[in-house]
């Protein structure tokens, strides 16, 4: 993280929050207010996330996830509170909406629905040409994004969006988002519906982008596997309010709120969870398979009566 | 952004009006559009006014719903009662004011005040029925009145379902073009600014998806509709049935009696 001046504009910023490009502050949003069908989807919300974080937002479905991340690029205004994107107020009349639309790049759920081009290169195109770059450096960009994304621009570039499977429509659409190169890029669940070497390929490309471009990347996802594996925070929604806020690992140690919630816990963990209610008493924050390879073996090993016992119950 | 914005939408209540078969409802509007062309004169359109209200008042509608409805009309009113005063050919009768060109007499706007007056209670009678029955009665009622006329090649039945699922798919594509616009913006798509032009073309990136979304989902309920069996409307019978009751009798009564009583004593005398 590269330290930066607090914004002379927003000194309420504290210093040791000015790296937060992105800070909501109490950000409630109702939709239809004032008619019979208003709906409170967003509510309190006070969270901020700092340049090169990667930030994991999970939730059960109708939490108000993909109404809080469009609030992180102004496609949605909040109805109270305050969201500053880059050092830009975005409740101020005037805020320059377009720069926050290019540092932030946001990828919709079902993107795919969004292609609307004649070939799938120029459909990658519409989002660096909208930025204002010359033919030769949007040329680029597309091949790079393509790329990127594991598909061969010579093969797929010159072919109609609409003749894609729908695995392939999804990476052109993230393409699309990626070619604009943004500072911060938001995913909102990028994997729905992909088969898990799609889903796996698509999150790992993510991972390794961020390791080369040192962006910062809010992911919003259903899978409690892929954001354990991945994001270095969680966000945790729950009927438009944030239930948790911390560190992968500490996260889902506190596994029964989870569930109270009425969130999955990442298998490796849930592993973890049933071992420890057995009486196998191992360490519950460790969230890849190796790691918790290990754990066990090391419980086991230490308590050599204890894992004797557990071995003849079965 | 959109959504809210539908005029003479559907409200539901328990009311004698929202009570009444909607056939009765769908012929005491064509009635009333009837008589409404038939007044030729102010004292007509008092009548009809007062029946107009005193249905407002026998529906249990907010009168804010009804009147927002009339909001998107309001322009047309004001404009035709303009054209009419300025445009509408009355230089010979008695002068009010006269400036330049244009010359406002007496007998222009009256004129232009009674077209104003028709077009809104037009508006207002017509919204009228749509606040106060569902979709899916107001279908249901249609098909039933253009029964007979099937003998004569009326597809009836059809005609009903295509307005049904029309209908139903208002608030989906609503929804689905906001979704589209904002996947746009979020590409830096400029919706806008720029000319006349420029903003043409940049519908097309929100148009070429929703179409494209429109015949996907037209395809996917045919299937889902065959694959339920339908084949049209041969055979079928109704969960419910519609009814007349004695509330349709008197509401019949009352429409004839004054829309009679409009007529008679909005004569051009
Ligand atoms: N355009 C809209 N108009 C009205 N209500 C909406 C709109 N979009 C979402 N909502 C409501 O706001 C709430 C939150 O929706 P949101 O789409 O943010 O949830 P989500 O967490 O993204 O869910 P999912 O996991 O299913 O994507 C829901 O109750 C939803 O019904
Ligand atoms: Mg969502």
């Amino acid at each position: 993280m590269s330290p930066r001046a607090a914004s002379p504009d927003h000194p309420e910023i504290a210093p040791a929050n000015a790296d937060a490009v992105i800070a909501c502050e109490d950000v409630s949003h109702v939709y239809q207010a004032g008619t019979p069908l208003e709906s409170v989807a967003v509510q309190g919300v006070s969270l901020r996330i700092g340049r090169g974080e990667f930030v994991g937002i999970v939730g059960p479905t109708g939490s108000g996830k993909s109404t809080l991340v469009q609030h992180f690029n102004g496609l949605l205004r909040p109805t109270s509170g305050r969201v500053i994107v880059a050092g830009e107020s975005l409740d101020r009349r005037g805020a320059d909406v377009r720069k926050v639309r290019r540092t932030v790049g946001l990828l919709f759920q079902y993107p795919e629905h969004q292609l609307f081009e004649e070939t799938v290169a120029r459909d990658v195109a519409f989002g660096p040409r909208n930025l204002g770059l010359d033919e030769e450096d949007v040329e680029e960009r597309v091949t790079w994004a393509l790329r990127l994304v594991g598909l061969d621009p010579e093969r797929f570039g010159p072919r109609s969006p609409f003749s894609l499977s729908g695995g392939e429509m999804r990476r052109v659409a993230i393409a699309g988002v990626l070619a604009m190169k943004p500072a911060v890029l938001v995913l909102d669940e990028p994997t729905a519906g992909l088969d898990p070497v799609g889903r796996r390929e698509i999150l790992d490309r993510v991972q390794s982008l961020r390791a080369e471009q040192k962006i910062t990347i809010v992911l919003v996802a259903h899978s409690m596997d892929d954001v354990a594996r991945l994001c270095e925070r969680i966000v945790v929604l729950h009927q438009g309010r944030v239930a948790l806020d911390a560190p992968t690992r500490a996260a889902f140690s506190a596994a029964d709120r989870l569930r109270e919630i009425g969130l999955d816990v990442p298998r490796v963990s849930d592993l973890l969870w049933r071992l420890r209610a057995g009486g196998l008493p191992v360490r519950t924050d460790r969230l890849t398979v190796a790691e918790a390879v290990d754990e066990i073996a090391r419980t086991m090993r230490a308590g050599a009566s204890g894992g004797r016992r557990e071995r003849g119950d079965a | 952004m959109f959504r809210g914005l539908v005029a003479g939408q559907y409200v539901p209540r328990r009311s004698f009006v929202h009570g009444l078969d909607p056939r009765t409802k769908i012929l005491a509007s064509l009635a009333l559009i009837t008589v409404i062309f038939l007044v030729g004169d102010f004292p007509g359109y008092g009548v009809l006014a007062a029946l107009v209200i005193a249905s407002i008042a026998a529906s249990w509608l907010p009168i804010l719903a009804v009147l927002r409805g009339l909001r998107p009309i309001l322009f047309l009113v004001v404009l035709t009662f303009l054209l009419q005063v300025f445009l509408g050919g009355h230089d010979d009768g008695t002068v009010l004011w006269g400036g330049g060109p244009f010359v406002v007499t007496r007998e222009g706007v009256r004129e232009g005040a009674f077209v104003a007056v028709r077009l809104l209670i037009l508006v207002t009678s017509t919204s009228l029925l749509t606040l106060t029955t569902s979709p899916m009665d107001l279908t249901e009622g249609l098909e039933r009145l253009l029964r007979p006329f099937r003998r004569v090649g009326v597809p009836a039945h059809e005609l009903a379902m295509m307005m049904t699922i029309a209908l139903r798919f208002v608030p989906t594509l609503i929804d689905e073009t906001e979704k589209i616009m904002k996947a746009q913006m979020a590409r830096g798509a400029e919706l806008q600014s720029g000319n006349l032009f420029q903003r043409a073309r940049a519908m097309i990136p929100i148009l070429v998806p929703l179409f494209v979304s429109a015949f996907r989902r037209a395809d996917e309920l045919a299937l889902a509709m065959e694959a339920r069996c339908y084949r049209g409307g041969e055979g079928r019978t109704r969960m419910r049935q519609l009814r007349f009751g004695a509330g349709d009798l008197f509401a019949a009564f009352t429409v004839t009696a004054v829309g009679a009583l409009a007529v008679w004593w909005g004569r051009v005398s």
